[in-house]
């Protein structure tokens, strides 16, 4: 697994080249930050039922509402909930750069957040190897287009992965550890087209900088 | 009740339950405690399976029935803990099967990883506790727990409210650790000292993978061990675990040999699985057992073994320090912690902890600050206190095996001191001195000691936890005394066997050059037998020496250590010379170095008062930066660095202005808070850096702050501008609130919000006075609410 550095410089804002003080200590914080923590990732295939009410998980007792599930998931007959985690090790790590200085915590949380999409991409591949002749969609995530936040619990319950992965989800529906993803993907027998890509998809696209400025961040 | 069947023989518990319910139809996700009222039948005929499969202990279906888990449930921990014992009893009654209350984890994360402080923790286990020996529980399981803290809440909740056995289980990864990174040396060893009656492993993996994990528990208890594993691994295409019964067993078999003697399982297993590891182990005895009795004290992720020299580091501690005094008397607590990360950066292995001061509730304070330390830093902590009540405030919530510093040869003080110890499973520190002072003689001093050792192993504590300090007295008073301190280190080292302490820095106190005195004391010291040094590690030379030792001792093998301590030390020639000719305190601060802007701030001291500093020059460095960053030339972790520097630049001020006794520059107050509900706080603490460090003066109310708490703080002081940050739109209500709460004010503060989610018209519509978009803009908003 590797960290691609160019994602924590666009969680950060930086627009073109980086200088190269900031590259070195952009490196260091990835180097501590992979050393140290792995990405942890649970996930298991349920059945996909299409009823009037929307999509249903059998065997998980779980609805997916909305618009987005039922298009994500149309031609799919079984579906992956998946969660990754950087744990509680993440969390240890960046308090201790806290105390070192805010500076290295910021560079060390960017590079978190990459690191655990690092995380969800290689449990992606792993699946892709159990199921070869399946296809898999775009993963997508309560809080992304109208498949509501509160998804979050019931997926965490579904996988036991406040047992198994030491991950819970707070009334407020944060997840804690921080650097923790919990996404869907469905499984179809024909290819599947990239959905979700762009700005309609992320939970930012109200206070993203780059939109305010007419450009989008993958450009 | 009596114990003996835990040491005596093999004993059996049962199987999973909740994986056996799914099996029988509980969806995933459900409630198995509500069942104990839906369906008690399906439970006694599962227990009774479990009987008759050979379960000698049973478990209560309480896994889940503590408050915080049973919330929604309509049911009270007493209704659910009630019916679930007695279900059990049913079910075992005319037999000798035990039924043991079982405690999970609450759910909710602890401190410092979630919010769950450490004394609700310990009021929820108990609440559990004192109903399940009410319910007549026989004795108590806490299982499943991956915090080592949240099991020390368990295990105090049960110990002090009830009078059951315990036996308490964790999860660990294969790695070694469990998920918040608690190793297994520092599990056995916090919970054996703790009082825990067995302990062992359970879930997270089958039992091939748990044997060394279970081997190596083994060599660090005295205690029964527990195994209960999961049956192998859950496949994640259908969730079923691909271990068979037979194949459980065969797994377990090397576990027995090891030394475990309780065994059982949990997901996945079932009657089946109980029924061929009884089988398996009819007539089998315990293998004899090989405890590494060693000295030892840790945090949670860290154990520190006390075979070698091991590093105390000194300089948490106010005495003679004007700066250290300030923080404490404000309750800064970022001061302190900030000593003891550097100590770690330095190469420390232990920390003391000494927070004693006139104007300072010790008792108060020595918790909060061992609960700051152990929030970021790993090391374990050596708490330095004579006051018994901070000593047990401090010991209660630390998280790991602590060392306490200190007692000596007096009566009372041991009396006093030494059950506490014994209580938390600490080591202890024993001053070679009584009521009749210091003897004179290294025979005396070692009469003292074991006078000490004989007082701590007649408290329970053993001999490898009582640690002996020599007494280091200044040369240049006493000079005879050097030579009588390196004898005692050699007798109590050869003849009692014991870890020896010395308070190293004060053999130089009066002479020039100390260094060199301190230094080659220091060697001596540890030739003659000092294993555990208390010194400055930041001071180089000092650790050197200590390097230096390990490789002559063969401490060091290979002298791999002392290699990579100076590989690459050679300083860089392209390095710029702090304070030299081209670098000024503008560029320092605009280029992030914080050494070199501390020094040119002391240079600049010189000729230059504080205020004028902070005004004339420091100011508008940060506001350069601050443009740049407006303007897209410079980005946050530029904008942090020099936040940094300017950090520096205002130590520099402050220890300046706390030599004078003098007031600190303070420009205005404000409060900062992560609204109720959101529990991420890494914006919220970039905003304060940023703030601080032009001079406002920050109370942090830390994350997940209720409204009124807010609400109070800026009534109590006064505070004329607040800052709140929300990260979820799922906590913008919460922001809302709080903002209409504080309007309630007849002097309502000014409020500005942030944080991901929030955008200028939330904010407007909430009713906030500004919307900040990032840090540079709250320091405008300050700026208009305290003046330029």
């Amino acid at each position: 697994m590797k960290l691609d550095l160019s994602e924590p410089l666009r969680y950060l804002g930086v627009r073109g080249e980086p200088d190269p003080a900031l590259s070195t200590q952009l490196s260091a914080a990835a180097d501590r930050l992979t050393r140290s923590v792995t990405p942890r990732w649970l996930w298991r295939v349920f059945p996909v039922l299409h009823r009037d009410e929307g999509v249903v998980l059998e065997g998980a007792g779980l609805a997916l509402p909305g618009g987005m599930a039922r298009k994500m998931l149309a031609e799919c007959s079984q579906a992956v909930l998946l969660a990754c985690t950087l744990g509680a090790g993440f969390e240890a790590l960046l308090r201790a750069e806290q105390a070192r200085g805010m500076a290295r915590a910021a560079l060390l949380d960017a590079c978190g957040s990459a690191w655990v999409e690092a995380g969800c991409d290689a449990a992606e591949e792993e699946i892709a190897a159990r199921f070869p002749d399946l296809h898999l969609t775009d993963r997508f995530s309560p809080g992304y287009g109208d498949l509501p936040l509160e998804l979050q619990k019931d997926i965490c319950a579904v996988l036991d992965a406040s047992r198994r992965l030491g991950v819970q989800v707070t009334d407020s529906l944060l997840m804690n550890p921080s650097k923790s993803v919990t996404a869907v993907i469905g499984l179809a027998h024909h290819p599947q087209p990239a959905r979700i890509r762009g700005c309609g998809f992320c939970s930012l696209r109200e206070t993203c900088q780059y939109r305010k400025e007419g450009k989008t961040c993958g450009s | 009740m009596d114990l003996d069947f835990l040491y005596d023989g093999i004993v059996i518990l049962d199987g999973a339950m909740g994986t056996v319910l799914q099996q029988r139809g509980l969806p995933p996700g459900g409630k198995p405690e509500l069942l104990n009222f839906t369906d008690p039948d399906l439970l006694r005929s599962i227990y009774r399976e479990y009987i008759e499969a050979g379960s000698r202990i049973i478990c209560a279906n309480t896994f889940g029935a503590s408050a915080p888990k049973l919330a929604g449930t309509g049911r009270t921990v007493d209704e659910v803990v009630s019916a679930a014992v007695a279900i059990a009893k049913q079910a075992a009654a005319g037999t000798d099967v035990k039924v043991t209350l079982d405690m999970g984890p609450l759910g909710e994360l602890l401190e410092p990883l979630g919010t769950l402080p450490f004394e609700r923790a310990y009021a929820y286990f108990k609440e559990v506790a004192a109903a399940g020996e009410r319910a007549g529980a026989d004795l108590v399981s806490i299982e499943t727990m991956t915090d080592l803290y949240e099991a020390k809440a368990a295990l105090l909740a049960v110990k002090e409210n009830t009078n059951l056995p315990v036996l308490v289980t964790m999860s660990f990864e294969q790695s070694g650790r469990t998920f918040t990174g608690c190793t297994i040396p520092s599990m056995a060893r916090t919970l054996e000292g703790l009082g825990a009656d067995a302990i062992g492993l359970n879930c997270s993996l089958g039992p091939d993978l748990l044997a060394p994990l279970l081997r190596e528990l083994c060599e660090n208890t005295r205690l029964p061990v527990i195994a209960k594993p999961n049956a192998g691994l859950p496949d994640p295409a259908t969730g079923k675990y691909d271990m068979g019964p037979e194949d459980f067993v065969q797994a377990l078999l090397p576990c027995l040999e090891a030394g475990v003697s309780i065994f059982g399982g949990c997901c996945g297993t079932s009657p089946d699985y109980i029924r061929a590891l009884s089988k398996a182990l009819e007539g089998r005895m315990p293998t004899p057992r090989v405890y590494h009795s060693a000295g030892f004290v840790c945090s949670a992720m860290t154990p520190c073994f006390l075979d070698g020299v091991r590093v105390i580091g000194e300089r948490v501690n106010p005495t003679g320090k004007k700066r250290f005094q300030q923080a404490l008397l404000e309750h800064d607590l970022d001061y302190i912690l900030d000593m003891a990360v550097q100590q770690e950066d330095a190469g420390a292995d232990i920390l003391d902890v000494n927070v004693g001061h006139p104007g300072v509730d010790e008792a108060a304070m020595l918790p909060l600050v061992v609960k700051k330390i152990q929030s970021a830093v790993p090391l374990p902590l050596q708490l330095d206190s004579t006051n018994a009540g901070a000593l047990e405030a401090a010991l209660r919530v630390y998280n790991g095996k602590a060392a306490v510093n200190s007692v000596n040869g007096e009566q009372a003080v041991l009396d006093r001191v030494l059950p506490i110890v014994k209580k938390y499973g600490a080591s202890v520190v024993g001053l070679c001195l009584d009521e009749n002072g210091i003897p004179q003689t290294a025979e005396g001093r070692v009469a003292i000691a074991r006078r000490i050792l004989d007082a701590a192993l007649d408290h329970g504590i053993p001999a490898e936890d009582v640690w002996i300090d020599c007494l280091t007295l200044t040369v240049s008073a006493q000079q005879e005394q050097a030579a009588e301190t390196l004898k005692a280190v050699r007798m109590v080292r050869e003849e009692l066997g014991l870890q020896v302490v010395l308070g190293v820095s004060n053999i130089s106190f009066g002479l020039p050059n100390r260094i060199a005195v301190t230094r080659s004391f220091l060697t001596q010291a540890m030739a003659a037998g000092l294993t555990l040094p208390i010194i400055n590690p930041n001071q180089r030379e000092i650790m050197d020496a200590v390097a230096a030792f390990k490789v002559l001792s063969g401490e060091d093998a290979g002298s791999r250590d002392y290699i990579a301590r100076f590989a690459g030390a050679a300083p860089s020639p392209s390095a710029p010379a702090a304070g030299g000719s081209s670098l000024t305190l503008e560029d320092a601060i605009a280029r992030g170095l914080e050494g070199d802007a501390g020094k040119l701030a002391r240079e600049a001291l010189k000729t230059q008062d504080e205020l004028s500093l902070v005004e004339r020059r420091l100011i508008p460095a940060l506001d350069k930066v601050g443009a740049d960053y407006e303007a897209g030339r410079a980005f946050l972790p530029q904008l942090l660095s020099s936040a940094q520097a300017a950090q520096a630049v205002f130590e520099v001020i402050k220890a300046s202005i706390a030599q004078k006794g003098g007031a600190p520059v303070k420009k205005g107050r404000f409060v900062i808070a992560t609204v109720k509900g959101d529990i991420h706080d890494i914006g919220k603490n970039i905003v304060r850096t940023v703030m601080e460090n032009y001079g406002y003066d920050a109370v942090d109310l830390g994350r997940d702050v209720p409204p009124e708490t807010i609400l109070d703080t800026v009534r109590e002081q006064n505070i004329p501008l607040v800052g709140l940050s929300a990260l979820m739109t799922t906590t913008l209500p919460a922001m809302e609130d709080t903002i209409k709460l504080l309007r309630t004010l007849e002097n309502p503060p000014v409020i500005f919000v942030g944080g991901a989610v929030v955008t200028p018209e939330y904010a407007a519509r909430m009713g906030a006075d500004h919307y900040a978009k990032d840090a540079r803009q709250s320091v405008d908003i300050a700026r208009k609410v305290f003046g330029a």
